[in-house]
């Protein structure tokens, strides 16, 4: 194959990256900091190694969190639990879990602004605050402050608020850089061709969309397909049926077709000019695409010259889930690109561990250095692996806001992966909503705000 | 009479004021938005069995012994009035002037939390409530304190604002879409509450409204006499918590305006949507045993409570 041929070696290749992304990389490293940085491939890090960074990262953050961050610290209290009572990664048990709903009791008016403040860990600036904001004015003001607060949406329309600091996020951006990057090595390169499947990073506040800037570092050329302002307000409009939501729709759908023609347009000018391409997103914005090619006979052989990296959820219409096989199955018959090219992440707005998949199963790779995964029981107790839980995770990267989270997910996580090498426990290939929780995902926040199901 | 009123805290207070007039702005923002949503809600024919009272009512004997006082908390307000005759039957029933007054009033606690199921109707009195065996939270805690303070113990309402966990959301705010836009325009529900008794000189906190089969359905702890809900089921809007003798005049009359006459059928889909939770939350208990469950839930997450801080923030 022409990549053993020519293959970059590893450490040039993450050398490289990091030379793209020298602005993310603080100039001096905290503990959990080090623990995504430094170790080279951050997929198959000896464990040992591995748990070395890990106790190290995720200790530092619980500490930072207990002494900085009050309402945790009361929490900590009544569960019984100091930092000192962290002596090794058995002891990380002992560490309280918040549950994802939390994030989501945000009270209106200003008091949001005064529960943000309450949620952030350390000070923060002056921010001044008026009788009449709403909360994309005061997500506004923040962020004008420094600070880069971010949302997802369920489908009850009540979004999930984290405030990271710049620093955080800045860790989170090239942490889902080199998960995807390492996974697909040695695809990667600077100089090509990419379309990001998600509304542009500059031009909202939806954690999906906005983490996807530092795109724009690691590829050259990045055309956008939702190229729209996309508002809290917009999105809360679009989920409900009344006046403004149908409008809001309305006109979404109109602009839908557009977006699906630029982006066979700039498929078939890639393809004739035999550009290397990597597509990044919502899933189902890729699948109307193709439906499109089809219905018009179309094909492509990118080969490997060509890469798809989802995120978000699998729903595609309001009623059917693609499973993700058949969606790579898609990919390669449509697109020609290979399903060791087509990778999907797992991550949520509440974290910045990013999951990914590896190109020989399709398995989803944990880090093991900053990120901590449990899968534990309706008790809150840890699972032995191979059995069904919902997914929790201490992050060492959540600086600004204390990120010991249990999600809304049921997962089932495996000690090693059954089809590649790598270091790493993994999680089965796909990802479900935990009974009970509503349905949530960036890729169907954005497929209902898109009305994508109404151009059926 | 206004004096009256105002003594035994019939006139609303300014949190309540804000907090109805927020409320009713936003209301009828979503009525003028939904005209057409409303007169179909009013023609749409919803199925609604009421639920049937769970307890026989013990009979009334002009021998019971009751307290009757003018004092602040032990009186009768509006809604209720403790010295009904089914209201000292009960209090009897349920051991007033017999047992110490905590554990009297735990009793009464746990009589209403398990046994009037919550529906959503308008605003009556204590015996009506009774004699029916469901109601709102706030016909629930009327109940309770009226229970309390035939018997002598000291009891108010504690009443706030409140934005809520998402099982709570499924049920009361989900099931209809009016709802569903009244609460996402304003980002809270607008008033819960809780009884409070004083023994011993401590107010101590009665959380009657949800019963154990609702709180089993949430997946959540069965909250006990003296446990706050704030923190478990909800989150209280800062500021927004008043401790009030009596429900506020106009009340009642707003209540059955907005749920006969503006939404009825959405009042019943909301009914319905709680009584499936009921049921959901009673399998849930009959499969595992309460005690069992509560132990089990309890150990599991908890959601961590907060106060909120300003901080550097400068509010103008």
């Amino acid at each position: 194959m022409k990549k053993f041929g020519t293959m970059i070696e590893f450490k040039e290749y993450i050398k490289k990256l990091n030379e793209r992304l020298k602005k993310y990389i603080p100039a001096s490293l905290l503990p959990s900091e080090e623990a995504l940085y430094k170790p080279l491939n951050i997929f198959d890090v000896p464990k040992k190694e591995a748990d070395e960074y890990k106790y190290k990262a995720i200790k530092y953050a619980f500490k930072h969190h207990y002494e900085n961050n009050s309402f945790y610290r009361k929490f900590c209290k009544e569960n019984d639990v100091r930092p000192d009572d962290i002596k090794s990664i058995d002891d990380f048990v002992k560490i309280p879990l918040i549950p994802d709903k939390f994030y989501k009791t945000y009270p209106a008016g200003k008091e949001f602004a005064m529960w943000l403040a309450t949620i952030y860990t350390g000070e923060l600036p002056n921010i001044v605050i008026r009788k009449n904001d709403s909360y994309d004015d005061i997500i506004k003001k923040f962020n004008d402050a420094g600070l880069v607060i971010s949302y997802s949406s369920g489908t009850s329309g009540r979004h999930t608020f984290i405030p990271r600091d710049k620093r955080t996020f800045y860790n989170s951006e090239y942490g889902i850089a080199k998960s995807v990057v390492t996974m697909i090595y040695p695809f990667w390169e600077y100089d090509i061709n990419g379309y990001l499947l998600m509304p542009n990073p500059f031009k909202t506040n939806v954690f999906a969309g906005k983490v996807c800037s530092v795109y724009f570092d690691v590829i050259k050329n990045v055309e956008v397909a939702i190229d729209r302002e996309i508002t809290a307000d917009i999105i809360q409009a679009a989920m409900q049926d009344n006046l403004k939501g149908k409008i809001v729709r309305y006109a979404m759908q109109r602009e839908n077709r557009k977006m699906i023609n630029r982006i066979v347009k700039w498929l078939k000018e890639q393809h004739k000019q035999k550009n290397k391409i990597a597509m990044v997103g919502a899933p189902f914005i890729l699948y109307f695409v193709m439906e499109e090619l089809k219905k018009s006979g179309e094909t492509f052989d990118f080969g490997e010259n060509g890469a798809v990296a989802t995120g978000g959820g699998w729903k595609i219409y309001e009623d059917k889930r693609m499973p993700v096989e058949e969606f790579r199955k898609m990919v390669e018959e449509v697109l020609g690109i290979p399903p060791e090219y087509c990778l999907d992440l797992y991550g949520m707005v509440e974290g910045n561990g990013w999951m990914v998949h590896c190109p020989e199963g399709h398995y989803l790779h944990v880090p093991t250095t900053y990120y901590h995964a449990m899968v534990i029981d309706e008790n809150g107790e840890p699972v032995a692996y191979g059995e069904k839980g919902r997914f929790a995770f201490l992050d060492g990267l959540a600086l600004s806001y204390p990120g010991f989270i249990i999600s809304g997910d049921e997962v089932r996580m495996l000690e090693e992966c059954p089809c590649c090498h790598r270091n790493t426990p993994v999680l089965e290939p796909e990802v479900k909503r935990a009974k009970g929780d509503e349905m949530r995902g960036c890729a169907e926040e954005m497929r209902r705000v898109l009305s994508m199901d109404m151009s059926r | 009479m206004f004096r009256e009123w105002k003594d035994k805290e019939y006139i609303p207070p300014k949190t309540m004021v804000k907090l109805f007039t927020k409320g009713t702005f936003a209301l009828s923002k979503v009525i003028i938005k939904n005209l057409n949503k409303l007169k179909k809600n009013r023609m749409e024919k919803v199925e609604y069995i009421p639920p049937k009272r769970k307890y026989k009512l013990p009979s009334y004997n002009p021998n019971m012994k009751y307290i009757k006082s003018d004092e602040k908390y032990l009186r009768p307000t509006l809604y209720c009035n403790p010295y009904a005759k089914e209201i000292i039957a009960l209090a009897n029933h349920l051991g007033a002037f017999e047992k110490e007054p905590y554990e009297y009033a735990r009793d009464v606690f746990e009589f209403v939390k398990r046994n009037i199921i919550l529906q959503i109707l308008p605003l009556d009195g204590v015996v009506a409530t009774l004699r029916r065996g469901y109601g709102t939270c706030l016909h629930k805690i009327s109940l309770f304190i009226a229970l309390c303070r035939v018997a002598g113990l000291k009891a108010r309402y504690k009443l706030y604002a409140l934005t809520m966990i998402q099982q709570w959301y499924e049920t009361f705010v989900q099931p209809d879409p009016l709802m569903q836009e009244w609460y996402n325009a304003m980002g809270y529900f607008m008033l819960h509450g809780e009884g409070e008794v004083l023994i011993d000189g401590k107010w101590i906190v009665a959380d009657v409204g949800p019963t154990p089969e609702r709180q089993a359905s949430a997946g959540i702890p069965i909250t006990k006499f003296g446990e706050d809900s704030i923190g478990i089921w909800f989150q209280a809007i800062p500021g927004s918590i008043m401790r009030v003798e009596s429900l506020p005049l106009g009340l009642g009359m707003a209540s059955k305006i907005l749920m006969e006459k503006i939404a009825p059928s959405s009042v019943k889909k909301i009914n319905n949507s709680i009584l499936k939770q009921y049921e959901k939350g009673k399998k849930i208990l009959e499969e595992i045993g309460e005690e069992e469950y509560d132990k089990k839930v309890r150990k599991g997450y908890k959601m961590p409570k907060i106060e909120l801080e300003r901080k550097s923030i400068i509010f103008e």
